[in-house]
């Protein structure tokens, strides 16, 4: 499309349909130029994050966050959901706060960026002009690694690996189950969203199973031979559910080639196992957007400068959250909130004609594998070689004779990381 | 931007006597506030908590703040997860992140006090606290943090976990919540959280 096209086919969209999220900001009508535009792509851990930390640290910079959705539904805590703790209102939010703050929030999708005239498209036809770009889409599935996998397929074997709808239709499934049923969980290859996700899953689906049908089973096959926090949460699981739960690890047979849905049956290397439910978390990669804007390289996931996020491929795009290549980060919210305000750091400084600050990251994720048995996990990094690596002596899990007080103690700590990240991301 | 060698660093440490207290890597000075960020996740944006009991750190005051931290950091103050975080700066750091949260304005819990759960406190706050927590807990220094507005669940759990005798700043508060019930503690707890 050049640019003529372009032009008309925007002034023929004046009467958008790009929703302003809570009501007209500050940032939308402010009369004099800004200093900078700064678009921020995906209002969840990541992109709320770099959007209200810009706006903090140079007021005169216009933010503007496109989130193609009017609410966010947390990932973190849904395994809750799952376990009948909680329901998905406690765990949805607006965007109310960040406009109050002067960000402009708009909803729409961003269906195209053009990197070289440096703006992007909505699905609503609205373009957005940058002078510095931040992409936070989250991640998007690989359907093809398993055979008999779609998007449409996962209506009725859910992945529940975004919050809402999905996470619905699995706790539909799991109430509707008869006791004694087998729930398969699949569980991808590295790298992926949520490192100790699907184990701390089992633990909440037991939970619920174990008040409710006791005589059922849970069985994690997974791509994997290892996985976060492993020893904590097979002693948690033994202590808490007995044999309840059994993890098959991909060389013992847990990989799964195909699946046919309509029988619920799982093609593994050796055998096929037939579920009553069946979770099937896919192979992971950087969310479409960024594979639409070229931003991904053959991995499937964006290359970065880890010291500031810029893309390795566009300059002037940043990539963060769960898309990027961020040394030895994982793919967790907490990593997305602290890569937000390390890249809003770096894009403030370089408008203001200022060398990029020295960089500081942190990871904390707590998984709940009772309601009085909280464990966690933390990592502290830094910069070395143009790489992010773990600071060596710093982080690592909780000990595995932790007392009755402390498990407790990180179980309530839990629900605070979760009162206080969203406190960052949404107010 | 030009970075320090090793080498350089080493004799800098060497010649200075101090070579414990730089940054555990002395390549690159990290900012207050690029350091300080990293704990919003948990503590709040600027260090003023959502709750209940992760406690609010802005405006508490700095030499508290180096010496709790530090204290996570060698172990003296035991922790479910913030010993191992700390292990990953260094004094100069662990300097710069209380800096940042000291010169951050308090912010008071929005919480009210719940009469019946306060009757006995004033009397008890007379008694046991006053003399270093002045002003209805709103003074602070070094030793005694500021505890009014904190929250509830926070104070409950740091006095039970003094009086338990897992750990106490300063030590000499051991004496004075040792004789306290578990009820009277929430009192107090309540008692602080709802002055502002
Ligand atoms: C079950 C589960 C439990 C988890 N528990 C934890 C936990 O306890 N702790 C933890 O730290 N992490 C946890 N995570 C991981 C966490 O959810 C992710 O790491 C985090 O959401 C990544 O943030 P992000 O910004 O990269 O992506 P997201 O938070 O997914 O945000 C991406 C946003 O971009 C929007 N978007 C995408 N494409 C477009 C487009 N083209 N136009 C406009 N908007 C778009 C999406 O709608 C979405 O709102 C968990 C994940 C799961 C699945």
């Amino acid at each position: 499309m050049n640019t003529l096209t372009r032009r008309n086919f925007l002034q023929s969209s004046l009467l958008s349909t790009a929703a302003v999220l809570g009501g007209p900001s500050l940032a939308v009508h402010a009369a004099t130029p800004p200093k900078a535009r700064v678009v921020v792509i995906g209002g969840g851990y990541g992109g709320t994050i770099a959007a209200k930390y810009l706006q903090m640290s140079d007021p005169e910079i216009r933010v503007t966050l496109i989130e193609k959705d009017s609410a966010y539904v947390s990932c973190p805590l849904s395994n809750e959901v799952l376990g009948g703790e909680r329901d998905l209102a406690s765990l949805t939010f607006d965007y109310r706060g960040l406009t109050r703050r002067g960000i402009a929030v708009m909803q729409d999708t961003v269906v195209e960026i053009d990197p070289v005239q440096h703006f992007v498209t909505g699905a609503s036809g609205n373009r957005y002009n940058y002078d510095k770009l931040i992409v936070s889409p989250g991640v998007d599935y690989d359907w093809a690694a398993i055979e008999g996998m779609s998007e449409a397929v996962a209506e009725k074997i859910p992945h529940a690996w975004k919050a809402g709808k999905q996470t619905q239709i699995l706790r539909r499934q799991l109430e509707a189950m008869e006791d004694g049923g087998v729930f398969y969980i699949v569980a991808p290859p590295n790298p992926f969203r949520c490192p100790p996700g699907p184990y701390e899953r089992a633990a909440q689906v037991a939970h619920y199973f174990s008040t409710h049908k006791p005589k059922s089973k849970i069985v994690i096959l997974d791509a994997k031979d290892a996985f976060s926090k492993q020893a904590l949460f097979q002693a948690g699981w033994e202590e808490h559910y007995g044999d309840m739960i059994e993890w098959v690890s991909g060389a013992q047979g847990g990989i799964i080639e195909a699946i046919d849905p309509e029988t619920r049956t799982l093609m593994g290397s050796f055998e096929e196992f037939k579920g009553d439910v069946i979770n099937l978390i896919p192979h992971q990669k950087a969310g479409a957007l960024a594979q639409t804007a070229g931003l991904a390289n053959e991995s499937g996931w964006c290359p970065v400068d880890q010291r500031t996020f810029e893309s390795s491929i566009h300059k002037d795009i940043h990539v963060i959250g769960d898309a990027c290549i961020a040394g030895a980060m994982p793919k967790s919210g907490y990593s997305a909130n602290s890569q937000g305000k390390v890249c809003a750091a770096a894009i403030v400084a370089a408008i203001n004609g200022e060398a990029a600050p020295a960089p500081s990251y942190v990871n904390t994720c707590y998984s709940i594998i009772a309601p009085e048995h909280g464990i966690s996990v933390a990592g502290v990094y830094r910069l070395e070689d143009g790489r992010i690596v773990d600071i060596p002596g710093a982080g690592g899990v909780s000990p595995a004779d932790a007392d009755a007080r402390t498990r407790a103690l990180e179980q309530q700590f839990a629900l605070d990381w979760f009162r206080n990240i969203t406190s960052d991301m949404f107010t | 931007m030009p970075r320090p060698t090793w080498s350089r660093a080493l004799c800098v440490g060497l010649l200075i006597g101090t070579f414990p207290s730089l940054p555990l890597h002395a390549e690159e000075i990290r900012s207050e506030s690029m350091l300080a960020n990293t704990c919003a996740g948990c503590h709040g944006t600027l260090g003023a908590s959502a709750g209940e009991v992760m406690p609010t750190i802005g405006g508490l005051d700095k030499g508290y703040l180096v010496e709790v931290l530090t204290d996570y950091k060698t172990g003296r103050r035991p922790s479910t997860i913030m010993g191992r975080i700390m292990l990953g700066y260094g004094d100069q750091e662990i300097n710069a992140i209380a800096s940042f949260y000291a010169a951050q304005p308090w912010v008071s819990t929005d919480r009210v006090a719940v009469a019946d759960q306060l009757a006995e406190a004033p009397a008890l706050h007379e008694r046991y606290c006053e003399s270093c927590h002045q002003d209805g807990g709103r003074s602070q220094d070094k030793e005694s943090p500021r505890m009014a507005g904190q929250w509830a669940g926070y104070l409950q759990y740091a006095m039970q976990a003094c009086r338990d005798g897992e750990r106490c700043h300063p030590r000499k508060m051991r004496n004075r919540v040792a004789d306290l019930s578990d009820a009277e503690i929430a009192a107090l707890a309540h008692f602080y959280e709802s002055q502002k």
